[in-house]
């Protein structure tokens, strides 16, 4: 007996039978999404009387974004998240919070004060991460300017200047005349490959003289730019002395934080959440009804025809669920050690996945001493391992506030993983004081967060590095193995370790479900 | 013969099967061993990618002694062993009686037998197993007396991991570790990776489960 195919039914079996890859073209999910611009209204289809039940792996801002949006449009959401909290890397620290490091377990030890926190997450928004900024809007969290580079703060190397930190507009001015003057000097030696107009060879002299601020004669002399030595309001300006270009060049402030703010991600003006980056997080819960289960491991998936069936461990039980779809965000690394089913070629995937690392350290400082510095907000830049010491943007000539002692990138997170916590504050104190007179001495408390340690995490973000792994994987696993497991999170996105990519990731996960969700029910989306 | 009383161990099954579904699956590790779990793997599977090796079904004796070891500093502390790094620090806290239970909890964790992932000679690695099989004995599942723990559970490439720490000395260097000492003496008759390789392979058919 031939029974009747239900359109569904003809889907899985599609996907079944070709792979992924044959229902993902069935799927217009990504012609419907725009990744740059102002964000649409995902606009998905309301189920109405359907049923259909989903599970969501992890809490944090893929995770919390899917079950958001999915419940709104009639969806049956269970959150199940590992950890003790909600947020996933997105984590602000206030007094008592716990910091869940593997073996390490902190508290932070912060004033009671809600000025006095620390994004050990993310902690810079800069405004073309329209997704970010969207459901900021929608969920009406309040934002602030951030200042990421501050003029008036340092550069700092101990091989230079004696030790001495110079000042960021002295390194950037001096660098920028330099190269203006050399960029005059050629065009008086006609040293180009074109042959130049008068005009042109005016013009060209012009931009040099106004980009480096040269003086008539076309040499670098110093300028106001660099910041003035002394004076300038009420006394006559002084003038720093031109660094040595030797100088300049050995010290690589260059190569390691001069052009920071022209990579977009990191271009003034940055915002971030006022009151700290987990106001998003807040303000997803409460507006999530559905049951975000804590301290919840996912101990198995399996695919079948019809469901998906989830295990998990749940204060002390071993529970079941079996669902429509579920939004996986765990950490890809962790997939090797969780049974599953996927299908073998979406295992190879997130097994070609290693986990990224970044480590930070914030300080609670007794006084606002880089106030009297004249330095509000920003950053100093160091080749010393803490790489940079940022100053808060909130809270500005209050008495106490909290500045980030040290952000190291990846491999470089190994160094301080394998100390103690005591003894990365105690490092990171002494390269502050290299830096600022008395640094340590204002510490009054601290807080280190190693990703690559932290529970639930061992890592941040995928290293999707090794060649060949981005070609071969990414469209992969940004479609559903078996038409009902979504991999989400920053993890599957270009933008690794940045809430607008773990946004990203859930929008593409829900646009190709709903798009399969309106073609079982012979729908077709107004694209 | 195990150290273990069965009293202890009963206890155990029954604190498991009353939170488990079923009393005959394995057990829902209590909130103080999820921390194991997060890098070992649901009951302790083990996890390639982040080289966090299988620890189920391994001798819980075995086990409270390399978790002393680590405790110590005696493991884990060579920059020469990275994952060993990663797991030193989650020892240090750890009292004795905890780390007994951890080992407990250990053995009776279930998962799948580890995957073969090292191919070598394996008539070659039967022939320099010979040595091998006097602390871990023929069958490969270990002798408690001599301090020779069970090969079987463990992961081929953990098994080329530690033999390479051993012949380095990043393991069995410290005097404190007897057993390892032994264990780094007797590693240098694998003169090179092949032999290494070659005796994993031969390991691997060892196992039965």
């Amino acid at each position: 007996m031939k029974k009747n195919l239900s359109r569904r039914h003809f889907l899985n079996l599609v996907g079944a039978a070709g792979g992924s890859t044959a229902v993902y073209k069935t799927s217009l999910a990504l012609g419907l999404m725009q990744d740059t611009g102002p964000v649409a209204q995902l606009d998905l289809k309301n189920l109405g009387r359907q049923k259909r039940k989903v599970a969501v792996l992890g809490a944090g801002i893929a995770g919390l974004t899917v079950a958001y949006e999915l419940e709104r449009v009639g969806y049956d959401v269970t959150v199940i998240e590992a950890s003790h909290r909600v947020g996933g890397r997105n984590l602000t620290v206030r007094h008592g919070d716990i910091i869940d490091e593997l073996g390490n377990t902190q508290v932070c030890n912060f004033d009671d004060d809600p000025d006095l926190y620390f994004n050990c997450g993310p902690a810079r928004v800069p405004g073309h991460h329209r997704r970010v900024l969207h459901y900021c809007k929608a969920l009406k969290v309040p934002l602030q300017i951030k200042a990421n580079l501050s003029r008036p703060a340092y550069r700092h190397d101990p091989n230079e200047f004696g030790g001495k930190p110079i000042t960021v507009s002295r390194y950037i001015a001096d660098a920028r005349g330099f190269l203006s003057e050399l960029l005059y000097k050629a065009v008086d030696k006609n040293a180009f490959d074109e042959p130049l107009t008068a005009d042109d060879q005016e013009r060209i002299l012009a931009f040099a003289r106004e980009y480096g601020d040269l003086a008539a004669d076309g040499l670098y002399k110093g300028t106001e730019r660099a910041g003035r030595k002394s004076g300038g309001f009420v006394t006559p300006a002084e003038l720093f002395d031109v660094i040595d270009v030797k100088a300049l060049l050995s010290n690589r402030f260059w190569a390691s934080g001069m052009t920071n703010s022209e990579n977009p991600d990191w271009g003034e003006p940055l915002m971030e959440i006022t009151g700290g980056m987990d106001g998003i997080i807040k303000a997803f819960v409460n507006n999530i009804a559905s049951p975000i289960l804590l301290n919840a491991q996912v101990q198995s998936i399996n695919l079948n025809s019809e469901t998906v069936d989830v295990v998990y461990n749940h204060k002390g039980e071993r529970r079941k669920i079996a669902v429509d779809y579920v939004f996986n965000s765990i950490p890809t690394h962790f997939m090797s050690g969780i049974p599953n089913n996927l299908p073998r070629e979406y295992k190879e995937g997130l097994a070609a996945l290693t986990p990224g690392n970044f480590f930070k350290i914030g300080f609670q400082m007794k006084e606002r001493f880089w106030e009297k510095e004249g330095i509000y907000g920003g950053m100093t830049n160091t080749n010393q391992r803490i790489n940079q010491i940022w100053y808060p943007s909130h809270g500005i000539h209050g008495q106490k506030g909290v500045v980030l002692g040290a952000y190291a990138f990846f491999t470089q997170s190994d160094f301080f993983e394998r100390m103690t916590p005591e003894e990365r504050l105690s490092y990171a104190a002494d390269c502050g004081d290299k830096i600022h007179e008395g640094y340590s001495s204002y510490i009054e408390a601290g807080v280190s967060v190693p990703w690559g340690r932290m529970n639930h995490m061992m890592g941040c973000g995928a290293n999707w590095g090794k060649p060949g792994v981005r070609e071969t994987y990414y469209k992969l696993l940004q479609q559903p193995a078996g038409g009902r497991h979504y991999m989400i999170g920053d993890q599957i996105s270009y933008h690794s370790s940045w809430q607008e990519g773990a946004f990203g990731s859930a929008e593409v996960a829900l646009l190709d479900l709903d798009s399969r969700v309106r073609a079982e029910s012979g729908e077709t989306k107004k694209g | 013969m195990k150290r273990y009383p069965t009293r202890k161990l009963l206890g155990l099954v029954l604190l498991f099967s009353s939170l488990a579904s079923a009393a005959d699956e394995p057990p829902v590790p209590p909130d103080e061993f999820v921390y194991c779990t997060v890098c070992h793997g649901v009951q302790l599977m083990g996890n390639p990618i982040i080289k966090a090796p299988r620890l189920s079904g391994m001798d819980a004796w075995y086990v409270e002694q390399q978790m002393k070891n680590f405790k110590k500093g005696i493991r884990g502390v060579n920059p020469e062993d990275p994952y060993g790094y990663v797991m030193q620090p989650m020892a240090v806290p750890l009292t004795d009686a905890q780390i007994v239970a951890v080992a407990e909890f250990v053995e009776m964790t279930v998962s799948p037998a580890a995957e073969v992932t090292i191919s070598g000679d394996v008539d070659s690695g039967k022939a320099h197993y010979s040595t091998c099989a006097a602390c871990h004995g023929i069958d490969g599942k270990g002798n408690e007396a001599l301090g020779g723990t069970d090969l079987t559970p463990l992961n081929d490439w953990y098994l080329v991991t530690q033999l390479e720490n051993f012949k380095n000395g990043s393991r069995g260097g410290n005097p404190g570790d007897i057993y390892g000492m032994q264990m780094r003496a007797a590693v240098q008759l694998l003169t090179d990776d092949e032999a290494i390789r070659d005796v994993v392979s031969y390991i691997s058919t060892l196992r039965n489960d």
